[in-house]
């Protein structure tokens, strides 16, 4: 299988994601809005690694989104470093603390798994809204410099949406190799039976505990990149509902589906602009949304759509065997 | 030469011996059977050989080494592969993929070089998927290679989860009960694949209840009873043991040997 | 100092009770069915705010409370005919989401009858300080307390003595050999989110009128109300009592003798070491898998 064709949708995604600007060039949506789906899409795609593929639970990955805002923010404000060895320190960081956490928690299964990541993140907020020295309290720390490469300011929205074009379609692409390897395949054979991944030699509990780390790292990467979009961060960025957002974006998507992360991503924070129209009821309507696709869709709404196009397909035409992504 | 040993093996769970005093040793090339009656200690067994559980007594040496203390991925790295009794497949994967893990543990590359996919990565990964190919191919399954796994039936499943452990290149391979739920193709169809991986020179210490199976194809057959020996020797010998007839092979001595 | 700590013990307590309930409402129907609810919380917000809602419109003090925990209950029974029951089956994660999405949903009602406001309750039997030794309490920390212990002695007699709490305990062992027994497994568990909304209820008209209470009110309780639960081990209820009580104290004296900021971060400390230490909580028994 040549690499063009393993990689057929992610040239798509390029492609339209190139495309975009170009056609809708001064368009709020595309700009604006297109940065914070290039976030999400990260973060999704990230936590997909570890709660489809490896089959794992994680509620609270919004701490180490969070981590990494609040590392760029503290050494860039307080201490006037420049961006980049900023963001490496909070990589560092954030790879020592889920390494730590990594190997008692991910005992753990199901219920006690959720519970234990939803504690740890709740642990982390609270955190960042107490150690008001450190971190500003629940005001925040503004006044976060830009980001620059290599004399180029990102300074403009269509320069951030490019940055984060980037960034996103590079995580969309590492998640894309991981999945078609062997170390790709170990996770999978956790999800799918860890008894039996360890008698062929997998050794379960480094694997889960790596795919924790390396999805926390680009969480943390996201986080720094975005507190120097925003220039202000503040706690409430990086809460318990948060952490259950991206949790819906890649459940919504499809589980253990690079794609479905990318599309739950884009449904997750369209939909609230969408549902603003319905100002009072827009949570309701949002609980409601997600009750009935776990109900009635539960394998999520992207593999859904992808499972009922194929089937029409065959239908019209009875081709070749469907494969995975 | 025995490949694997096993000396005053126990192991008990509350005040329960499952297994007590139990001590073997399979030759280098051999094809071995355990059989008993249900409850006899044959997956506590197998449990103990493959790291799942730790035994409460004795010593297991493979190859000479001792595996005590080893993790069940630890295990399997020495050379031992195992089947199981409830079908352990990733159905999250295709056929060829559950095969290509199986050969985890002859590859290198790590996550993060997978991530940036690198040449290495490539090459290993071309090496990775013919192995599988070869293995799906000797269990008569490469046709079946790029199906969903949770589209095929059962007995297929049962073969694809041989294939799996045979491509991780095992001297040793422990299946357990591989003929439950099989018909009589089906089963006849395992009989020739237990013979040919005897014949590629890969040891196998099987755990089964049909008979006819056990008889066609062990060079020496152990028979558990309460979780201790009770009878080991050729399968003329087992059939005619009047202690093993007593416990538990009854009518079934009917079965022909060869 | 002694009678500092005193102090926060009566705090503790109360707070405690209603994690105690909370809990207990997790503990039933994970007993049950399995499912973790995470919208447990909401049941203790849609009590206290019905409660408000139904004295505003003039609606006698005892009725109102009544009325409340009736409302409460029927929304208990209509999250699992609606959204459990037809996901029978669904992977952890699923139904994660969906019980999620449920607390979203009652979270999003209640903002939209009843907006943002903090309502509070009128107490029970007036505002009149009691003096315990040195420490002050007030009439409805009592409530609370008693009425919690009436409570969690009534749904131990109901699962130790009567019929249908063992068939329900039938269900939480093995579904289908409850079916085979001719127990009717939808009813029972219908029966048991109706408690669990019961329970949720009376919490929170019980502690509305020293906490207040308002849309959201019920996120944070659901949390703690979980890690009641895990504390005394999610199997037993007794136990998620035992876990709510104890975390109530430990939050109590932490907030008064180390930090009141960090008073939930400690509360789930706790919860997070109790999982890495002894995931099968103070009370639960070790679960083993069969391989």
């Amino acid at each position: 299988m040549n690499a063009l064709h393993r990689l057929r949708g992610f040239l798509a995604l390029a492609v339209v994601v190139a495309l975009l600007p170009v056609l809708f060039p001064d368009n709020y949506f595309v700009t604006v809005v297109g940065v914070t789906i290039g976030f999400n899409v990260m973060l999704a795609v990230a936590l997909n690694l570890f709660i489809g593929f490896a089959g794992q639970i994680s509620l609270g990955h919004a701490a180490f989104f969070g981590m990494g805002a609040y590392a760029s923010a503290i050494l860039t404000t307080r201490y006037g470093w420049s961006p980049w060895p900023a963001m490496g320190v909070g990589l560092v960081i954030v790879y020592v603390v889920a390494l730590l956490i990594s190997r008692p928690i991910l005992k753990l299964k199901g219920h006690y798994l959720a519970m234990a990541t939803l504690g740890f993140g709740i642990i982390v907020n609270i955190i960042m809204v107490e150690a008001v020295d450190w971190t500003g309290g629940p005001d925040g720390m503004s006044g976060i410099p830009g980001l620059e490469l290599f004399g180029w300011a990102v300074d403009s929205d269509l320069r951030w949406y490019a940055v984060m074009a980037v960034v996103m379609l590079a995580t969309v692409l590492l998640s894309l190799n991981i999945i078609d390897s062997r170390a790709g395949r170990a996770l999978r054979a956790v999800h799918g039976s860890e008894v039996a991944a360890q008698t062929l030699g997998v050794d379960t509990a480094r694997v889960k505990s790596q795919v924790f780390v390396l999805s926390a790292c680009l969480a943390s990467l996201a986080g720094s990149l975005f507190a120097h979009q925003q220039n202000f961060i503040s706690p409430v960025s990086f809460n318990f509902f948060f952490s259950i957002e991206v949790v819906t974006m890649v459940v919504l998507g499809g589980l253990a589906s690079t794609y479905g992360a990318v599309f739950g991503a884009i449904v997750l924070t369209l939909l609230p602009q969408v549902l603003v129209v319905f100002e009072d009821y827009e949570v309701l309507i949002l609980g409601a949304i997600l009750m009935s696709i776990m109900i009635f869709l539960p394998q999520g709404l992207f593999v859904g759509l992808v499972r009922g196009s194929t089937g029409l397909l065959r239908r019209l035409r009875p081709a070749a065997v469907a494969t995975g992504d | 030469m025995a490949l694997l040993e096993v000396r005053e093996l126990g192991k008990a769970f509350g005040g329960v011996a499952a297994i007590a005093d139990l001590s073997f040793a399979v030759p280098e090339g051999s094809i071995y059977a355990v059989i008993g009656p249900n409850g006899a200690g044959k997956t506590t067994l197998f449990n103990m050989l493959s790291g799942v559980y730790v035994p409460s007594d004795g010593a297991i040496e493979f190859d000479g080494t001792s595996l005590a203390g080893l993790e069940p991925h630890q295990v399997a790295t020495r050379g031992i592969s195992r089947t199981f009794q409830n079908l352990q497949i990733f159905f999250n994967m295709s056929v060829l993929e559950n095969v290509m893990v199986g050969c985890h543990q002859r590859a290198r590359s790590g996550l993060y070089r997978a991530a940036l996919r690198l040449p290495g990565v490539v090459r290993e990964e071309q090496q990775i998927r013919a192995w599988a190919i070869e293995a799906l191919e000797f269990c008569g399954l490469a046709h079946l290679a790029e199906r969903p796994a949770d589209a095929l039936p059962y007995g297929e499943l049962k073969r694809v989860e041989i294939a799996r452990a045979l491509a991780a290149d095992p001297r040793l391979l422990l299946m357990d009960e591989p003929a439950a739920g099989l018909n009589d193709t089906e089963t006849a169809e395992l009989r020739e694949l237990v013979r040919r991986i005897g014949a590629r020179g890969v040891t196998v210490l099987l755990v089964e209840h049909n008979m006819g199976l056990v008889m066609q194809v062990s060079d020496t057959v152990l028979v558990l009873d309460y979780g201790s020996k009770l009878a080991e020797g050729t399968t003329t010998e087992i059939q005619n043991d009047p202690r093993v007839i007593a416990a538990y092979l009854g009518g079934e001595v009917q079965y022909a040997v060869q | 100092m002694l009678d500092q700590i005193l102090q926060f013990l009566i705090t503790g307590v109360t707070v405690g009770s209603t994690y105690a309930l909370v809990g207990l409402g997790f503990a039933i129907i994970y007993n049950a069915s399995g499912v973790v609810n995470f919208a447990q919380g909401e049941f203790v917000m849609i009590g206290a705010m019905s409660a408000v809602w139904l004295l505003a419109v003039g609606m006698p003090f005892p009725l109102a409370l009544l009325g409340a925990v009736a409302i409460t209950t029927c929304v208990g029974l209509a999250l699992n005919k609606f959204a459990i029951e037809p996901a029978r089956g669904a992977t952890v994660i699923t139904t994660i989401i969906i019980t999620i999405g449920a607390a979203i949903f009652l979270r999003g009602a209640a903002l939209l009858l009843w907006g943002k406001d903090i309502f509070a309750l009128p107490h029970f039997s007036g505002e009149e300080t009691l003096y315990f030794g040195s420490a002050t309490l007030l009439p409805q920390n009592l409530w609370v307390m008693g009425v919690t212990a009436v409570l969690v002695i009534a749904v131990r007699w109901f699962f130790d003595r009567t019929l249908m709490g063992k068939a329900i305990l039938a269900c939480a062992c093995n579904k289908d050999a409850a079916r085979l027994m001719g127990i009717n497994v939808g009813l029972m568990l219908l029966v048991s989110y109706g408690m669990s909304a019961f329970l949720g209820a009376v919490a929170g008209i019980l502690v509305a009128p020293i906490a207040f209470t308002s849309y959201d009110a019920g996120i944070m309780l659901g949390l703690k109300g979980f890690s009641a639960a895990i504390l005394g081990g999610m199997g037993s209820s007794m136990g998620a009592v035992a876990g709510g009580l104890l975390l109530g104290i430990l939050e109590s004296l932490g907030a008064g003798l180390i930090s009141s900021g960090y008073k939930d971060a400690m509360a789930f400390t706790v919860v997070l070491l109790v999982l890495i230490l002894r995931p099968s909580g103070l009370f639960g028994r070790k679960a083993a898998d069969r391989v």
